[in-house]
C-alpha cells in the first residue's frame, strides 16, 4: 500500500510498505529510526509496532535539547 | 491498540517492556519511573526538614527534557515543605536559537510560580556562541567550548543560589550515549568521575566539597518518552535544533545505539545497568589509588581545577587572542 509519510517541518515522501506493514516500517523507510520519532495519525500518537490502516502520516522529529 | 491497563486508544508501544499505553497510563508511568528514579539515588535527605529545606536548583534550557523535568518535580514537590526548588538558565548568546528557549523557561517558570534566574555568557565572560562558533580558534566543534562554559556557570551559580543539588534533565539516550562514548575511548577514569558527580545514589557517592553534587532524574527514561510527554502534556517546550549543534562522535554513536535499540530492544537500560556497576568499581579503584585529589585553585577566576588555569579561562585566553 501507499502512504504519505510527511516529516514535520522537512520533506514529504511517498513510501509503499506491505499490506502487513508497521508505522515502525514507514519511519525506517525514509531512513529515520523509530526512536527518534512519533508517529502522528490524525494528530494523535499512535504505538509504532501496529499494521498502518491509513494512507497518511505526521512524522514529529524529535530535537536534542543540546544543553540541558 | 487498546491500552494494556484500560480499553483506550494506545498512545505508544515501548519495545522493551512491550507495554503499550494510553495517553493517562503513559504518563503516569513516565512520573512513577521519575518518582522512583528520585527515591533510588536517595534525592531527599532525610535530615531535611521544613525549618531547613534542602535545596535544588534545576538546569533549565526551555528544550523538551529539563521542562518535563522541572514540571513533574513540581507536582511531586512543589507543595512539599522540606524541599526549596528554583530554575536557572543560561543564555550562550544565539541569536534567535536561545532568546525563544529563554521566552519558554519564563513561561513554564511563570505558570509553576517558581524562582528563575538567567546568565548569560555575554555578562559573564563577554562572548556570544555565536562568535565562538565563527572564531574558533582552538579548532574543536562548538559544543565543546559551549559544554565548558555551561558547566562553569551551572555549577558558579548552583553555588551562589545555595544548591545543595543541581539537577539536570538527562534522559536515558544522553546517558547511554555517555557511556557508550566513555567506553568506546577506554576511558576508565570519566566513568570514575561519572559515578561520583552524577551517576551514583547519593548514600554510595564521595563526593568532594569542591563541586555542588548533580543529579539526573529523568535518566531512566527514553528520550522519545520525554518528548511524547511533553506533547501531551502541551508543556511550553521550545522545539528548535542548536544551528551549532555538531557533536560528530556523540552523532555517530547515537545512530549506533538506535539501531541496536531498533533490533534489540532495551539495549540502552543494559547498558546502563552494566555500566552503572562497572562505573562504581572504577570510582572505588581510583579513589583508593590516589585518594582524594588535591585541586588546586585556578590562578584567574579561583575555580577548581587540576591546572594553573581552568580549562575554562584557557579557552577564553584563546578567544580573546582572536
Amino acid at each position: 500500500m501507499h502512504v504519505t509519510v510527511e516529516v514535520v517541518g522537512e520533506e514529504t515522501h511517498d513510501v509503499s510498505v506491505d499490506d502487513d506493514g508497521t508505522y515502525a516500517d514507514l519511519v525506517r523507510a525514509v531512513d529515520l529510526s523509530p526512536h527518534e520519532v512519533s508517529v502522528l495519525v490524525d494528530g494523535s500518537p499512535v504505538p509504532e509496532d501496529q499494521p498502518v490502516e491509513v494512507d497518511r502520516v505526521k512524522v514529529l522529529r524529535l530535537i536534542k535539547g543540546g544543553a540541558p | 491498540m487498546e491500552c494494556d491497563k484500560c480499553g483506550r486508544d494506545a498512545v505508544m508501544h515501548a519495545g522493551y517492556s512491550g507495554a503499550h499505553l494510553c495517553e493517562s497510563h503513559f504518563c503516569a508511568s513516565v512520573e512513577k519511573r521519575v518518582r522512583g528514579r528520585i527515591r533510588k539515588d536517595s534525592l531527599v535527605p532525610r535530615d531535611a526538614t521544613p525549618e531547613d529545606p534542602e535545596h535544588w536548583v534545576i538546569g533549565l534550557s526551555g528544550g523538551k527534557d529539563s521542562v518535563v523535568l522541572t514540571h513533574i518535580l513540581d507536582e511531586t514537590f512543589g507543595e512539599d515543605p522540606r524541599i526549596e526548588m528554583m530554575a536557572l538558565t543560561i543564555h550562550e548568546g544565539i541569536e534567535g536559537y536561545r532568546d525563544e528557549s529563554v521566552d519558554a523557561c519564563v513561561e513554564l517558570a511563570g505558570d509553576l510560580q517558581m524562582r528563575h534566574e538567567l546568565v548569560t555568557y555575554e555578562e559573564e565572560f563577554g562572548i556570544r556562541m555565536d562568535d565562538v562558533a565563527r572564531e574558533d580558534p582552538e579548532n574543536m566543534a562548538p559544543c565543546a567550548y559551549c559544554g565548558v562554559f555551561r558547566r562553569d556557570l551551572l555549577e558558579q551559580y548552583a553555588e551562589e543560589f545555595g544548591a545543595d543539588k543541581l539537577l539536570t534533565g538527562h534522559n536515558l539516550d544522553d546517558e547511554a550515549e555517555t557511556a557508550l562514548m566513555n567506553v568506546l575511548e577506554g576511558n576508565v577514569k570519566q566513568m570514575a568521575k561519572h559515578f561520583d558527580a552524577s551517576l551514583g545514589p547519593f548514600d554510595e557517592r564521595h563526593p568532594t566539597d569542591d563541586f555542588v553534587p548533580r543529579a539526573k532524574p529523568l535518566r531512566d527514561i527514553p528520550e522519545k518518552e520525554v518528548a511524547l510527554y511533553a506533547h501531551l502534556k502541551d508543556l511550553p517546550a521550545h522545539i528548535t535544533e542548536c544551528p551549532h549543534a555538531s557533536e560528530a562522535f556523540r552523532g555517530e554513536i547515537q545512530e549506533l545505539m538506535l539501531d541496536l535499540e531498533d533490533r534489540h530492544p532495551g539495549t540502552r537500560h543494559s547498558i546502563m545497568s552494566g555500566y552503572e556497576e562497572i562505573a562504581e568499581m572504577a570510582a572505588d579503584r581510583y579513589r583508593s589509588d590516589d585518594g582524594d585529589v588535591d585541586l588546586n585553585e585556578c590562578e584567574r577566576c579561583g575555580s577548581k581545577t587540576m591546572r594553573d588555569l581552568c580549562r575554562k579561562c584557557g579557552l577564553l585566553e584563546s578567544l580573546r587572542a582572536v
